[in-house]
């Protein structure tokens, strides 16, 4: 038995370790220095300054504040969108039809695809020079390209959450499909001949059936494009400015002083993400525990 | 109430050789309690979703009191279908559950909670009404299955292998639960099994089905005594088959001379089978010549508690003979004794 606990212990230990050193390690640096300690410089002293910086100064709190309001609507709207989009491709295309697997792969195929690449595919569609301006001007659908609306890099951040959109709806998609042949067709059709119409069979068996599933990955979108960088580097304006473009100009900030604040702005992003995560855990706890 | 005619009802599916269901008519009477047997993929389940809704035939027709409802979208038929497994919705309690389909309609709340109640004291399950399905046994998942459907006052109620879930004393529970409700509110019911005896027990006729046709629709005591050709026999457990020639008054066997009492021997081909159920036939140590009495050899003598088997050996052909351990003569294996088939026991089929 003893032999059996040592050789966990040692083969975990290597794994272990990369975690504890690169991961929180890395964490840990980052929340020194956002608590001013930053020997390089010739700080030594532990405080708060930085946070309070961020919150509450003149100079920072106004940017983090409409900052933060962004992040929240992109966020939530591109995540809410997607689900829904994924929801109803996923149930479209579930049935067997001719051009199936042509549909699935196409749907599948934005998943592989690198956020940059999406960032730049928005800005080549949806840009005030881009196809569909200049193809609706051709139409005399607007009169020019220029009267095409603002959707890239204007400061309601649609630019950004049509990428997220793009991208993250092929990862709820996937996710449905595989939740919802799992699931096979046996309950709606049991719901169907207990008299429960199109709407009934959407509102009272899909949609609770798949709403677990949909819950967990909306998380995992939601937590990712709140912290993400570059869409909103590519997509966004200067001004509100989404938080992990505020927080790494801090760090690219010439002044050393400033980095703090990058910092205390990052662990601020990981703390509001670490929440979510962490309501979504209780929820799906008292889940269980119901059931 | 209500009755139902099934016409000449067919169904393919594409990359199979043979029609799912090939021309199956079907006449159920008002309150009657019907099973599809059959083996497995033999169109059972495909003849009940036609049914339901949920397959449209590619021929014939499907009536309620003699109205056709093919055109009738399956939310609007009112034909409530029990699935195999169940299928309680996870998420909603058993109250939830039951009174899923008046919720559709639209009904009251209070008119819903009344009726759920009512039939959860009809499946004898009054008080598991907060319960979740995860937290109830198989046979009260069942029965809640059952309520659920029973709850929609359906014109005709389908069940889909209703006991095949269940262990061996569940079923013989829930037997009675089925067959005693159905009875009581007279709902017409149609259900689908491949266990002869589950179908024997609670139909009150079967509708025999091999690879998509309608072998024989009968009473239940019809496909033992008088099976329509040799794999229905077979599929009811028959053993012993005799080949025969047919002559004025009697048949010629490698066995001998056999006579029956049948009455139909005018429809019978010239080259035909006889069966007779191993416990109709008889054996005894003396000759008591009379027809159909045959000198034969014990093979094996295996016990099973109430009854004892025998293989005997007749000039080459194997029957089977079982008779009640209780007060048994003492016959054991390579014995010689005599077999008596039973003129008015045998039934001899066309194959």
């Amino acid at each position: 038995m003893g032999g059996d606990k040592t050789k966990i212990i040692l083969s975990i230990t290597p794994p272990l370790l990369i975690i504890i050193l690169l991961f929180y390690g890395g964490i840990f640096y980052g929340l020194v220095q956002s608590l001013g300690y930053q020997p390089a410089i010739g700080k030594y002293e532990i405080n708060f300054d930085a946070y309070y910086n961020i919150l509450f100064s003149e100079r920072y709190a106004k940017l983090f504040w409409t900052g933060l309001a962004l992040n929240l609507w992109v966020s939530f709207v591109s995540t809410f969108l997607a689900a829904v989009l994924a929801l109803f491709a996923a149930l479209a295309i579930r049935k067997t039809f001719f051009g199936k697997t042509v549909c699935n792969f196409i749907y599948s195929l934005n998943l592989p695809m690198p956020h940059l690449v999406v960032a730049v595919g928005i800005i080549f569609v949806f840009s005030q020079s881009g196809l569909l301006a200049r193809m609706l001007a051709q139409l005399n659908i607007i009169s020019s390209p220029g009267d095409f609306p603002v959707l890239v890099k204007d400061k309601y951040g649609v630019g950004i959450i049509l990428a997220y959109i793009w991208k993250e709806s092929a990862f709820f998609f996937i996710i449905l499909m595989s939740v919802l042949q799992s699931l096979g067709e046996n309950f709606e059709e049991l719901a169907q001949s207990l008299g429960a119409n199109r709407w009934q069979r959407f509102r009272y068996v899909i949609l609770p059936l798949v709403m677990p599933s949909l819950f967990s990955a909306s998380i995992i979108v939601f937590a990712f494009s709140f912290g993400a960088y570059e869409v909103p580097a590519l997509l966004g304006v200067i001004y509100p400015q989404m938080l992990p473009v505020m927080a790494f100009e801090f760090f690219l900030n010439p002044d050393l002083n400033a980095r703090s604040e990058g910092m205390a702005l990052s662990i601020i992003i990981a703390l509001i993400v670490m929440i979510l995560v962490i309501i979504y855990f209780w929820l799906t706890q008292t889940r269980i525990r119901k059931d | 109430m209500t009755e139902v005619n099934i016409v000449n009802l067919i169904k393919n599916f594409s990359g199979m050789t043979r029609p799912a269901v090939d021309n199956i008519s079907i006449n159920i009477q008002n309150g009657e309690l019907i099973a599809l047997l059959g083996p497995s993929g033999c169109g059972k389940t495909t003849i009940l979703k036609m049914i339901t809704g949920l397959l449209t035939p590619d021929n014939g027709d499907i009536l309620l009191d003699n109205q056709s409802i093919l055109s009738v979208p399956t939310e609007k038929r009112n034909v409530v279908m029990v699935f195999q497994n169940y299928l309680l919705f996870p998420y909603m309690n058993v109250n939830e559950n039951v009174g899923f389909s008046l919720k559709m309609k639209g009904d009251d709340p209070k008119v819903i909670n009344k009726r759920v109640q009512e039939m959860l004291e009809l499946v004898k399950l009054p008080d598991i009404g907060e319960r979740r399905p995860k937290q109830l046994s198989g046979g009260q998942q069942q029965r809640v299955a059952l309520a659920r459907a029973l709850i929609a006052n359906p014109r005709l109620l389908l069940l889909d292998e209703p006991l095949s879930n269940l262990d061996a004393h569940l079923r013989d529970e829930m037997r009675e639960l089925i067959t005693s409700i159905q009875k009581k509110l007279g709902v017409t019911c149609m259900f689908v099994t491949h266990d002869q005896e589950e179908a024997v027990l609670l139909a009150d006729k079967i509708a025999l089905i091999f690879d998509g046709k309608l072998q024989n629709f009968a009473e239940p005591k019809e496909f033992y005594e008088k099976p329509i050709n040799v794999s229905a026999a077979k599929f009811f457990g028959g053993v012993n088959f005799i080949e025969l020639n047919k002559n004025t008054n009697y048949f010629d066997s490698s066995i001998g001379k056999i006579i029956s009492n049948q009455k139909n021997v005018d429809e019978l081909h010239s080259k035909c089978i006889a069966t007779i159920r191993p416990e109709n036939i008889k054996i005894s140590r003396e000759n008591i010549y009379q027809d159909n009495f045959f000198k034969g050899k014990i093979k094996s003598v295996i016990f099973s508690g109430t009854h004892t088997r025998y293989k005997i050996v007749i000039n080459n052909l194997n029957l089977e003979c079982s008779l009640q351990s209780l007060g048994i003569q003492n016959i054991n294996k390579e014995d010689e004794v005599f077999v008596n088939l039973p003129k008015d026991k045998i039934w001899i089929m066309n194959d």
